[in-house]
């Protein structure tokens, strides 16, 4: 048989599905033509590397939908907080114009008077639903994190602080604002941790920005809510795969 | 057979819209094209589906809250996704295997070094070629694709894959050829363009 009749069967060759009359043809081709092998050779590098590749599925249909569920509500929330802002703002203006000299404001208080009450309504409201939405999610504590003594030395405006916040999931939200906090080493990265005794659970790992503010938001799984102490680890890997860490930050839950 | 459909934008200028109106339909689109590796590739790290899909949940909302440190001059956005999703597989790993961890005697804080059989690096290692395989598998079009999968991972022989799917034997065997072809020219160039993922 002829190369280019041989060529097509390759693939299938390399991935065993040929029938067994025509991978013994193959074969023999292959057994005298070097060109063909050296063909072969690059398909089979691909065939190992289909060994590496995850097996075909889909993830289910409804994460989709989950994900820009998610989305949605958070744009949503988003765009009315800009909305109330706006109504502040117009209402601080009204306030200013107030403020105006005696002789001007009385040519114009007719019309301002109304439009005070009819804005301080508005302002109510806004407030109400602006605290509304505060209220969902309030943080039900919040945790100086300081540096340890030897972590602190030399360093100005290094320190954290930790909110904490109840999901309705039953894990706990927390959002991390780091000031100053150095970028991590190389093959390193930071951890918060909840302590309590002699047990800790993972909250998750992050890495910083460096000077300036560094703001992660963390969950951390319900078992958390009985561990009072934080603790920001720098975790390092080193070339031999094994680990160690510094401790760089931690804090009590008052 | 590697495609891009003409109407349809880039990933880059998905994550330009993702700060938009158009965020849903951004991050839709880009949940469309590789949702299936992030899935796939969790699988392969994680071994458990609950926890890749909880995965393939992080790494979208993710891509969508911190869209604005994607730096496209920086390298591609399939790049940074699998760092995105190294990261998080890498969180939700940590997290199930130390919801409690006993630390050493001495300082309760301070544990001096941890037993390397506990570290994900190994289970991560493999991570960023299975990502490459799969994309280079996701940029086939559905037919080829096909092929390969009752071929590679079904173990379907050349006669069985067109009596299952109807297509006629020659035509199977001309798909599988350029599916390889395909397979190897993308390896190629990914490999080529292979960026520092650490």
């Amino acid at each position: 048989m002829k190369c280019a009749e041989i060529h097509p069967n390759l693939p299938a060759f390399v991935l065993g599905g040929l029938e067994p009359e025509e991978d013994v043809e193959v074969r023999r081709h292959l057994a005298s033509c070097s060109d063909c092998r050296r063909e072969l050779e690059e398909l089979r590098k691909v065939n190992r590397a289909l060994e590496a590749a995850p097996s075909p599925a889909d993830p289910p249909r409804h994460l989709k939908d989950e994900i820009l569920s998610q989305v949605r509500t958070a744009e949503e929330r988003s765009s009315s907080n800009e909305e109330q802002q706006e109504d502040l703002a117009s209402l601080r203006e009204r306030q200013r114009s107030l403020e105006a000299p005696r002789s001007e404001r009385s040519k114009h208080l007719r019309i301002i008077l109304p439009s005070v009450a009819a804005a301080a309504v508005v302002a109510m409201v806004v407030l109400g639903v602006f605290f509304g939405v505060l209220r969902e999610e309030p943080p039900v504590a919040t945790i100086q994190l300081v540096p340890t003594p030897q972590e602190a030395a030399g360093l100005e405006g290094y320190w954290g602080v930790a909110e904490i916040r109840p999901q309705p999931s039953g894990n706990q939200q927390v959002e991390l604002k780091l000031n100053n906090f150095e970028q991590p080493k190389p093959n390193s990265y930071y951890e918060l941790w909840f302590v309590s005794g002699e047990s800790r659970i993972s909250a998750g790992s992050f890495t910083s920005v460096g000077e300036g503010e560094t703001r992660v938001l963390l969950n951390a799984p319900p078992e958390t809510r009985n561990y009072r102490t934080l603790l920001i680890t720098e975790e390092h890997i080193d070339d031999h795969r094994t680990f160690s860490e510094e401790v760089a930050l931690k804090g009590e839950v008052p | 057979m590697m495609y891009q459909r003409a109407d349809e934008i880039s990933d880059e200028q998905c994550m330009t819209r993702l700060t938009g109106p158009e965020v849903e339909a951004a991050i839709s689109a880009l949940y469309d094209r590789y949702s299936r590796t992030v899935y796939g590739v969790g699988l392969k790290i994680l071994g458990d589906r609950s926890l890749s899909e909880e995965l393939v949940q992080d790494v979208f909302l993710k891509v969508w809250r911190s869209s604005r440190n994607f730096d496209p001059s920086r390298g591609s956005f399939s790049t940074w996704l699998y760092r995105v999703t190294r990261s998080c597989a890498l969180d939700l790993y940590r997290k199930r295997a130390s919801r409690v961890r006993q630390v050493s005697d001495g300082d309760p804080y301070i544990a001096a070094t941890r037993d390397a059989s506990d570290g994900p690096q190994e289970v991560m290692d493999e991570s960023w070629l299975s990502w490459r395989v799969s994309r280079a598998l996701e940029a086939l079009d559905a037919p080829h694709r096909e092929v390969i999968e009752l071929a590679y991972f079904g173990g379907l022989s050349q006669r069985e894959i067109s009596e299952r799917t109807g297509v006629p034997l020659g035509t199977v065997k001309t798909r599988t050829a350029s599916a390889f072809k395909s397979l190897r020219t993308e390896l190629t160039i990914q490999d080529t363009s292979r960026e520092p993922i650490r």
